[in-house]
């Protein structure tokens, strides 16, 4: 009899437990959907974006990082000189409605918005244009890490490519250069070098860093760490009817699934970062809408040339042809990727077609192996990002399978991971053997590939290989100086060759990165860069 | 679980002394619950699978067959594949050596040390037994899958340390209930007479008070077995105990969080392997706790 009523009361207790779990998931659903209702349909209340994305920004500041985090924010908060395209790297006017250059190339005149005003109300002028780029120039590559790779250095440095910047009068700034620079326009209007309210950042630099002020279409609220950072409508914007939101809300959901998740039942109205084997559900769901990004970016597995087995050239090329790209690119990027050969994607001009890329091939690899003096293989740490990047939306399975081919010819790999401030950290002081990592253009041009990421200038900060070669470092050099187009893609083209051959990288994939988002939501143009301009953004 | 101990030490020690008697009696309780039995034969099957794993896994743990990948159940993979194309049922049967490894080891760990420790404590009492307990007392204070986590990141995430932690977080268990055995038990007479006839301190306790407070331990070192597979699984679960390739249930599981709409089985077994064993362990731990508890004896 006992055990009969233990039974009941058990069937009982999981009777009540499932009722109060649908409950739940019902209140999850109205509560979301009620949400968005309020936020996005009805015209008459506040319009509110909340945008899920997959870390935190690390400052708000853009001069001061590397980071895309920061930038997908910062973007909707400042302004540059010059903008690109809504979807591409083209320049188009900014703060800057129009500008001459001379015929050496040597001096640039820009005649600025007239009205502009700073979120603090102070004007945009002139004056606030040279005050930038005096602090920036005045700084160190601790203080500004992008500025000296786009423009050669700070002040008194040799190799600085901007000599001057002078406010001609009230709404003209001219920049005069030491030497020429081909994709000088196209470095202005990198989301760091966005302009800032002087008198802002004369409060104090860490200061400045949590309360950014710019003239942006929208102005920042507040700033949770690791949580959201708000940011609302601008309403003395310089450009008639925008921004169209009212508010927007940059969310971190570090998981991909539960990001997701967050997305389907209306808790956030736009998701980036979405997994490629979810992109068929969100096409099929008739509440969301799929966007794919424009492919700008390259995931690859850096070989640091300055810790043996790696220092030697037909190891790094072995480790070419061990790995089987096209299973990693169909199982873990689901096709939505390009196979990886050059260290910068194909749409980016200077790409070299010709190269013949080095095909998966583990007999070939073991042979080179013997030829280096290591038949039996040898042991190795493999470092695999801890988080989903956009040019590698699983790091970690990846390199699961990375192993499994590399155990095929005799290597043996021990996957590592750090979190992902102190693998960016280690990996950059050389401390990996071998370590995946990836880069998406912030101007389109090929030197911001190549040379950021290959080059003996940029060792200590993206060149993470440690990697140095003398003709290369020529080419990038010449190359950035050389004008004409045709002559620069060709010695693109050639270093790209010696790349190849020195085998710095496995090169793996071209990613297209997906981004998930309410289906009622208008006007949103991911952009390669992976930072996106909201200010077209609306709710049916 | 220290409150287990009460009951227990009604146990009189003759009993436990004379092997045969007491430790039949026992058997014949333990066979007389069905669910004990139950429990027990999951445990047996697990263990088979385990130490037979290589010759019953129809696969290796690391053969990724990418053209099969996420395939669901059937005639070829019974438990489907995941998303490297590997066969989860052999990760599944090989996983359980890991599992049972790190269960028995680091319940054998904690044992002898909690015994040391225990004994110590309740023998010599004063201040040894003072800083013994209070050390138990603070490392009780935390939660102790904290704790386990704390050890892992200072020694670093592999299966090895994930098992030195578990083994560490649950040594006051053992310690506190051998020290609670050990006060009463020296107290008894044939202590007493044993220190008259001037036996070494050594020798009474580890021919006299140690294996009359065995019994207690069994029980808590069954049940301790479950909690530390579920342990084990969700150190691997956040990545801090066993490292990829290896086929350790938890590390199955968050592997395979992201199919969990697409592909459920990648879940569902792993998940089912962890929970019946610690099933099995709990109920075995049941049957022998009444077994071995005289007061339930009718």
């Amino acid at each position: 009899m006992r055990k009969g009523k233990l039974w009941s009361l058990a069937l009982i207790m999981l009777l009540v437990l499932s009722t109060a779990l649908a409950a739940c998931g019902d209140d999850g659903k109205k509560e979301g959907a009620s949400n968005s209702g309020d936020s996005g349909k009805s015209g008459g209340k506040e319009k509110t974006l909340v945008f899920g994305r997959g870390g935190d920004s690390t400052s708000l500041d853009p001069s001061r990082v590397t980071e895309g985090e920061t930038f997908k924010v910062t973007v909707n908060l400042f302004e540059t000189l010059v903008n690109f395209g809504e979807e591409d790297t083209t320049i188009h006017p900014g703060l800057a409605k129009e500008w001459e250059t001379s015929d050496d190339g040597l001096t640039y005149t820009f005649h600025l918005q007239e009205g502009v005003k700073f979120h603090d109300g102070s004007d945009f002028n002139a004056d606030a244009v040279v005050a930038n780029f005096a602090r920036w120039a005045g700084g160190d590559a601790e203080m500004f890490p992008y500025y000296s790779s786009m423009f050669g250095g700070f002040n008194g440095d040799e190799e600085a490519v901007i000599e001057s910047v002078t406010a001609e009068d009230e709404n003209t700034v001219v920049f005069k250069l030491k030497r020429a620079q081909a994709p000088f326009l196209k470095n202005l209007a990198m989301s760091m070098f966005a302009i800032s309210s002087p008198e802002a950042f004369a409060k104090g630099d860490d200061d400045y860093e949590r309360n950014p002020v710019g003239t942006g279409p929208f102005k920042f609220v507040e700033w949770k760490p690791n949580d959201s950072i708000t940011i609302e409508k601008n309403e003395d914007y310089w450009q008639e009817g925008l921004p169209k939101l009212d508010k927007v809300v940059f969310r971190s959901i570090p998981d991909n699934a539960a990001r997701l998740n967050a997305l389907t039942i209306g808790e956030i109205d736009l998701a980036d970062g979405i997994n490629p084997s979810d992109g068929e559900k969100i096409e099929n769901d008739s509440n969301l809408q799929l966007f794919e990004r424009p492919s700008m970016n390259v995931g690859y597995l850096g070989l640091t040339v300055t810790r043996p087995p790696f220092d030697k050239k037909e190891v790094r090329q072995a480790m070419n042809y061990a790995i089987d790209k096209q299973t990693i690119i169909d199982s873990f990027f689901e096709g939505r990727a390009e196979m990886a050969k050059n260290p910068m994607p194909s749409s980016i001009s200077g790409y070299n077609d010709d190269i013949e890329e080095y095909e998966y091939n583990p007999e070939k690899a073991k042979e080179l192996l013997k030829e280096a003096g290591l038949p039996d293989g040898f042991e190795m740490e493999l470092w695999a990002m801890p988080v989903p990047r956009p040019y590698m939306p699983d790091g970690t399975k990846v390199a699961e399978v990375i192993q499994k081919n590399l155990a095929d010819v005799g290597i043996k790999a021990k996957i590592v991971s750090y979190e992902w401030a102190t693998y960016l950290d280690k990996a950059s002081k050389g401390e990996a053997d071998a370590f995946m990592l990836g880069w998406t253009g912030d101007n389109g041009d090929a030197d911001n590939f190549l040379y950021v990421l290959l080059d003996e200038d940029n060792i200590g900060s993206n060149n993470y290989t440690y990697f140095k070669n003398e003709e290369t470092h020529k080419l990038f050099l010449e190359a950035q100086t050389e004008v004409d187009e045709d002559k620069r893609n060709e010695l693109y083209e050639k270093a790209q060759e010696i790349l190849h051959d020195e085998a710095p990288w496995v090169p793996l994939a071209h990613s297209t990165p997906l981004l998930g988002g309410a289906a009622d939501l208008t006007g949103f143009v991911p952009h390669p860069t992976g930072s996106d301009l909201l200010s077209n953004v609306d709710f049916k | 679980m220290s409150e287990l101990s009460p009951k227990i030490d009604g146990i009189a020690e003759g009993q436990i002394e004379k092997e045969s008697g007491p430790w039949r009696d026992a058997w014949r309780s333990f066979r007389k619950s069905k669910v004990a039995v139950v429990g027990m034969v999951v445990v047996v099957f697990f263990v088979l699978l385990a130490v037979f794993a290589p010759f019953i896994a129809p696969q290796g743990i690391n053969d990724q067959n990418m053209a099969d990948r996420l395939h669901p159940p059937s005639a070829e993979y019974w438990f489907g594949t995941d998303d490297f194309g590997r066969d989860i049922l052999s990760r599944i049967i090989h996983g359980a050596r890991i599992s049972l490894a790190v269960g028995f080891f680091s319940v054998i760990g904690s044992v002898v040390v909690g015994s040391i420790l225990g004994i110590v404590a309740g023998y010599y009492g004063r201040w040894v037994d003072i800083i013994i307990s209070r050390i138990f007392d603070i490392m009780l204070a935390f939660p102790s899958i904290l704790l386990a986590i704390a050890i892992v990141a200072v020694l670093g995430p592999s299966l090895q340390n994930a098992l030195i932690a578990i083994a560490t977080i649950n040594v006051p268990n053992f310690g506190r209930l051998i020290r609670s055995k050990v006060l009463s038990i020296k107290e008894d007479e044939y202590i007493t007479s044993a220190k008259a006839i001037g036996m070494k301190d050594v020798r009474i306790l580890f021919s006299h008070i140690l294996p009359n407070s065995m019994a207690p331990v069994i029980v808590q070192g069954t049940l301790a077995i479950a909690t530390a597979i579920l342990e084990a699984a969700a150190l691997g679960f956040l990545g801090l105990g066993a490292q990829a390739p290896s086929p350790e249930w938890g590390k199955m599981l968050a592997d395979s969080r992201d199919y969990l709409q697409s592909a459920p089985w990648t879940m569902i077994f792993p998940g089912l392997a962890i929970m019946l064993t610690v099933l099995g362990f709990n109920l075995m731990g049941d049957g022998l706790r009444d077994a071995l508890d005289p007061k339930m004896k009718s």
